[in-house]
């Protein structure tokens, strides 16, 4: 034991301690040159702002991380996110009650990340063609129920209706914005699931290699699509969340997410020692690409820099990611 | 590289002098010198590991010996790699021919030295020809056109012995060719044999079938712990001398065998089958039995364990545990039934090498160590170093990652995770294989503790010492059967290896040579198959735009169908280029935004007025560029294709944004541009000629030049490319650029179809069509595989289905769902079978 402890501590040289932490220091000097043009950037004001805006990527990425520990891959997160928001708030304009609007569109989650798993864990369809499938047959879904995608408006209703249901995106609990509660939630119980439960282990197993599990008596099946029940239940939750927060459900408004999700799960593949996905990593991730766009906004870079910049960073997390694995 | 000769040898085709080479820990070979006549069919026996594979492996250049000469028709040779061996005229025929399934015969023969016609065309002609006259030599029945997944096993191997006499060799090297051939697939293969020593072939063979050896061969060379003991005449050579020879010693090493009170049967298994592998095997072990199954490679062992604990589908026979029926779906279901597997692979098998010795120890009892759904850490880690003691794994710490750990401690973890389960029958699977001695005593020790427990130990083996040692019965398995069962006094290695090596005095012979095609069950990316037959999707096709017709007649209009053409072309541009990636193994999730910013780009040029040749020229050239950045990225840093394209579609799509500022580039007055995508010729529009003439010449350079096929080799089967000395690097890269290439230039025409560029930048709307167009399309061809003309026409029919379902009055805005549902039944199509599940590779 002691020899490994000795182990695990000497790695005080200059370049393991980089190889370890170096991505998190890139990560702060990024922000810091923010910091540096625009001071605002780091006032308390626009943190609170950023850390509620990064509420609905920070649990869409962590979906998605699930999946992908295990080697799958959801290209329908963000869809399902759109469609839940969608649902509640079109419940709402019709008249349904609130209470409904909070649990139908997670009922639609769950259903979509079942046919989901059908399709990957147990018919063997590639993640990528299945879920990039499910997400054009969401979209149409989403066109049809909207008359070609007509924005679905909550904050023109009366305040009365809409405040019990606009409380998650707009209110606090005490000092604290509820979405930021709602995001602590959805971390920690991530984090127990994917460290704590025998399923994490079975969900390890399966995605660093699958035979091994299936041959030590795992249900790979079961577990690989649970991973992808367990990312479209927090895509809805994101989106009933985003629309909650905004008061208006814009078909295809969630899509951008998708690609911030993905950046954000590659980019914490950084802050773990041997390059794989993991809740915490994702977290940081998520909070660094809310940060970014945000400071990209206020120094007046818009659009083209952000995917600009989420593609060469997901490109460097692979790059160094390798390195460490090499290592 | 050939110095000139020294003591020559004219009556040798090779000599090994003092060959010597070592591995860490282990002297393979020592001091090996052999000489092999001109003309002979010359024999290398050995049990497993006395060094016959690792001497091939000097013989054809994959391995340097670390001292030694070889000397090929009397010059000194050395032989770098596996070509040097070829062109010193040293062909191999691999155990497991490496052939691509989808190939023809003529192309697999060729694969790698293609005959090239004076326009730079493969001669498919000569090489046909000649491909015949190879068949005719090893007596083929089938013709060089048949694809090889139609082959059955021992017509493959025919396949791989006419490539190899197509390389003119003057030593064919035959390893363990009748491993997987019956009886009278091996027969025939013998009459090839000697007709080609007849025709002054020297062939040097290896086997483990001692009754083939006498049969077929001149002379003998038997090896031991990689030392030659002796080369021979076969004449007056009888089984048993040889025998003496590869086993020669007594038992050297203490088997830790104690006596244990042996009960009543616990397993019982009736008449089991398996697939070819395994045709009907009786065994009965008792209650504190360690029971050996001894038996050579290709017997059936494996897959027998496999079918006992569900991991292989049984094709008939019963097994009862403790009385019980079972017959587990799965080896969860078995691990319930008191089955536990201790696998052959231990590195892919067995141990999750990424996790730590307490997580692969308590792996498949995890549930054991939850309360109210949470793991109890410290009881779990409390009970890992009870098992690391009881096992005195090495290190003893639990937060070890198992990847670093030795092969016996390694083992030793595999071992140790069922021994805290309610586990009744133990199946050790080659539990001994690369573990150093002092393992191999705990792991015999373990298995006399668990027999002591009373449960039943299956001991599988081809090391038939420790058979001898520790068994109290075992089997001897040869072909998928059972020839004896020995009881513990009658058990000796000579005895194991005579019946092991086919000598049972009562087997049956002569079954029918039904081979089936070995599958593959992985769950990467495959074409879809031959589900429906290969009229299947056309038939589908054809119906569903008949039901259009009848609902809308309009439908079949002269000037519709060209309307659809002409809206079909744009989308089938883009789906090519993606094809063409495809088709060499890769994936570019950037295909929809590289067209896009290409089309920016195209619309851009045309309106700064620098005209129409231009704005080609550069969609064109920045197509191949961000086609040589995935290559690069995927081929040169090794990320998997999807992180990789999908890093590249972000940075495209920022880059379309900063190139257009956001907003639409549209064009005016450019009629000679337009042309491209809007204008018609006679009543056919220009962009659908244009797809034609794309298409042809895509076909013919994916399906008539090296190039193409040897694209199509890498991405099909790289083992078998690799094997003959195609490069991945190479053909990867061209399938990235051209494809690159076809991406940007469907961009210029998308320019030219919409009059300039959208302001959106949708990088994966096209994606999934293009992805149908490919994967269905796959359908359309012989073979199964991903082509250009299959990707066209569904490409079209997919616009057609688009037009005629607006026709009928369904919404535009359901077309990207019907086409999610399309692109995700043509893939269930093609995977459903392999039973696989749908993980990619993301990291």
């Amino acid at each position: 034991m002691t020899s490994q402890t000795t182990d695990r501590f000497s790695a005080g040289t200059i370049t393991d301690f980089m190889r370890t932490y170096g991505a998190l220091i890139g990560m702060v000097l990024v922000l810091l040159i923010f910091y540096w043009i625009k001071p605002t950037f780091l006032s308390p004001a626009n943190i609170v702002n950023v850390l509620r805006q990064s509420t609905i990527l920070i649990i869409l990425a962590i979906g998605l991380t699930v999946v992908m520990s295990m080697r799958g891959v959801d290209l329908s997160v963000a869809q399902v996110a759109d469609a839940s928001g969608l649902i509640a708030a079109m419940l709402i304009i019709h008249g349904y009650s609130i209470w409904l609007a909070f649990t139908l569109p997670l009922v639609f989650g769950l259903a979509v990340g079942i046919v989901n798993a059908i399709l990957m864990a147990y018919v063997g369809i590639p993640a990528i063609i299945g879920t990039l499938g499910m997400m054009f047959i969401i979209r149409s879904g989403e066109l049809m129920a909207t008359n070609g995608a007509e924005p679905q408006m909550l904050f023109t209703l009366p305040r009365a209706i809409t405040k019990p249901f606009l409380f998650l995106g707009q209110g606090m609990v005490g000092p604290v914005a509820a979405l930021v509660m709602l995001a602590a939630v959805v971390v920690v119980l991530a984090l127990g699931l994917m460290h704590l439960t025998p399923f994490s282990r079975r969900a390890r197993a399966v995605g660093s290699n699958v035979r091994a599990a299936f041959l030590a008596g795992i249900d790979i099946r079961w577990v690989f699509g649970c991973g992808f029940m367990v990312a479209s239940l927090l895509s809805s939750i994101a989106g009933v969340a985003l629309v909650s927060r905004t008061g208006i459900a814009m078909p295809r408004g969630a899509e951008p997410y998708l690609l911030d999700a993905f950046a954000a799960a590659y980019l914490g593949t950084l802050a773990s020692r041997h390059g794989h996905m993991n809740i915490f990593g994702t977290l940081i991730g998520a909070l660094f690409i809310a940060f970014l766009s945000n400071g990209l906004t206020i120094v007046g870079l818009g659009a083209p820099y952000r995917f600009a910049l989420n593609g060469g960073f997901i490109l460097l997390a692979m790059a160094v990611g390798s390195l460490k694995r090499k290592s | 590289m050939v110095t000139p000769l020294e003591t020559a040898g004219p009556a040798h085709a090779i000599e090994c002098r003092a060959i010597r080479k070592s591995f860490p820990g282990v002297l393979a070979l020592s001091d090996v010198s052999l000489s092999i006549r001109r003309g002979e069919i010359h024999a290398l026996l050995g049990q497993n590991g006395a060094g016959k594979s690792t001497l091939v492996k000097i013989l054809t250049g994959v391995y340097q010996p670390d001292g030694g000469e070889i000397v090929v028709d009397g010059k000194r040779v050395q032989l770098r790699t596996p070509s040097d061996a070829e062109a010193n005229g040293i062909v191999i025929v691999h155990q497991d021919q490496q052939l691509v399934a989808q190939f023809d015969v003529t192309q697999n023969a060729f694969l790698g030295r293609e005959i090239i016609s004076a326009g730079g065309l493969l001669n498919m002609r000569a090489m046909r020809r000649a491909a015949k006259i190879a068949l005719d030599r090893v007596g083929a029945n089938f013709s060089p056109d048949t694809l090889v997944r139609d082959l059955s096993v021992a017509q493959r191997e025919q396949v791989a012995i006419a490539a190899a006499l197509l390389r003119d060799p003057k030593v064919l090297v035959l390893d363990e060719p009748t491993a997987s051939l019956s009886e009278a697939e091996a027969e025939l293969l013998f009459s090839i044999v000697r007709a080609l020593r007849d025709d002054g072939v020297t062939i040097v063979y290896i086997s483990h079938y001692l009754d083939e050896v006498l049969d077929l061969v001149d002379r003998i060379t038997v090896l031991r712990d990689g030392r030659l003991i002796e080369t021979l005449d076969v004449a007056g050579v009888s089984r048993g001398d040889l025998v003496q020879m590869m086993v020669g010693r007594e038992i050297s090493q203490l088997y830790p065998k104690e006596e244990v009170a042996i009960g009543g049967p616990l397993l019982e298994v009736n008449d089991l089958r398996q697939g070819q592998a395994v045709r009907g095997v009786n065994i009965t072990v008792r209650r504190g039995e360690i029971f050996g199954i001894a038996g050579l490679m290709g017997a059936g062992r494996t897959e027998l364990a496999m079918a006992l604990i569900g991991a292989l589908p049984r094709a008939g026979g019963q097994v009862t545990i403790a009385g019980k029926p079972s017959d587990p779906g799965s080896p969860r279901a078995a691990l319930r039934e008191g089955f536990a597997l201790i696998p052959e692979d231990r590195r892919h098998e067995g141990l999750i090498t990424d996790m730590t010795v307490r997580d692969n120890l308590t792996l498949p009892n995890i549930a054991r160590w939850s309360s109210f759904g949470l793991l109890n850490l410290s009881r779990e880690v409390r009970d890992a170093k009870d098992l690391i003691g009881r096992l005195a794994i090495q290190p003893p710490n639990a937060r070890q990652l198992t990847r670093n750990l030795s092969g016996g401690n390694q083992q030793k973890i595999v071992i140790g995770r069922w021994l805290l389960g309610d586990t009744q029958v133990f199946l050790f699977d080659e539990p001994t294989t690369g573990v150093d001695v002092g393992s191999k005593v705990e792991i015999y020790r373990q298995m006399v503790e668990l027999a002591r427990r009373g449960a039943s130990v299956i001991f599988i083996s081809s090391d038939f010492e420790e058979i001898t040692g520790m068994c109290d019965r075992a089997a001897v398995m040869h072909k998928g059967k059972i020839n004896s069962i020995l009881e513990r006094d009658e058990l000796s290695t000579e005895t194991l290896l005579l019946r092991a090596s086919g000598n049972s005095g009562d087997e049956e012979t002569a079954d029918t040579a039904e081979t089936v095609l070995p599958d593959t069950p992985d769950a990467t990316i495959t074409p879809a198959g031959s589900v429906l037959g290969n009229w299947g999707t056309i038939v589908g096709m054809v119906l569903v735009l008949c039901a259009i017709t009848f609902f809308a007649p309009g439908f079949l209009n002269p000037g519709n169908i060209f309307d659809v053409l002409k809206q079909g072309s744009v989308l089938a541009f883009i789906a090519l280029g993606l094809t063409v990636v495809l088709i060499a193994g890769g994936f570019d999730m950037s295909a929809g935004a590289v067209s896009q910013f290409t089309t920016n780009l195209a619309a851009g040029t045309l309106s700064a007025g620098m005209g129409s040749l231009a704005g080609i020229a550069i969609g064109g050239v920045a197509g191949i560029v961000l086609g040589f950045v995935n290559a690069a990225l995927v081929l040169i840093l090794g990320m998997p294709p999807f992180v990789a394209t999908l890093g590249t579609m972000f940075v495209t799509m920022g880059a379309t944004l900063l190139y257009n500022g956001g907003k639409a580039l549209t064009l005016y007055n450019q009629p000679e541009f337009f042309f491209l995508g809007q204008g018609y010729v006679g009543p056919v529009p220009f962009v659908f000629i244009l797809l034609a003439i794309v298409t042809l010449v895509l076909h013919i350079v994916l399906r008539k030049t090296r190039l193409g096929l040897r694209m199509y080799a890498v991405g099909q089967n790289l083992a078998a490319a690799e094997l003959r000395g195609i490069r991945q690097k190479r053909y990867a890269f061209a399938s990235f650029a051209l494809g690159g290439l076809v991406l940007g230039l469907s961009g210029v025409v998308l320019a030219a179809y919409s009059y300039g560029a959208s302001a959106l930048a949708t990088g994966i709307d096209f994606l999934i069509s293009a992805l149908a167009a490919a994967f269905l399309g796959s359908t359309l061809s012989k073979a199964g595989d991903l082509n250009v003309i299959g990707t066209v026409v569904v490409a079209l029919f997919l616009a057609s289905l688009s037009n005629g379902l607006i026709q009928i009055g369904v919404s535009d805005q359901a077309l990207p769902g019907i086409q999610g549902i399309v692109l995700i039944i043509a893939i269930a199509l093609g995977v459903i079978r392999k039973r696989g599940i749908g993980q990619v590779l993301i990291f």
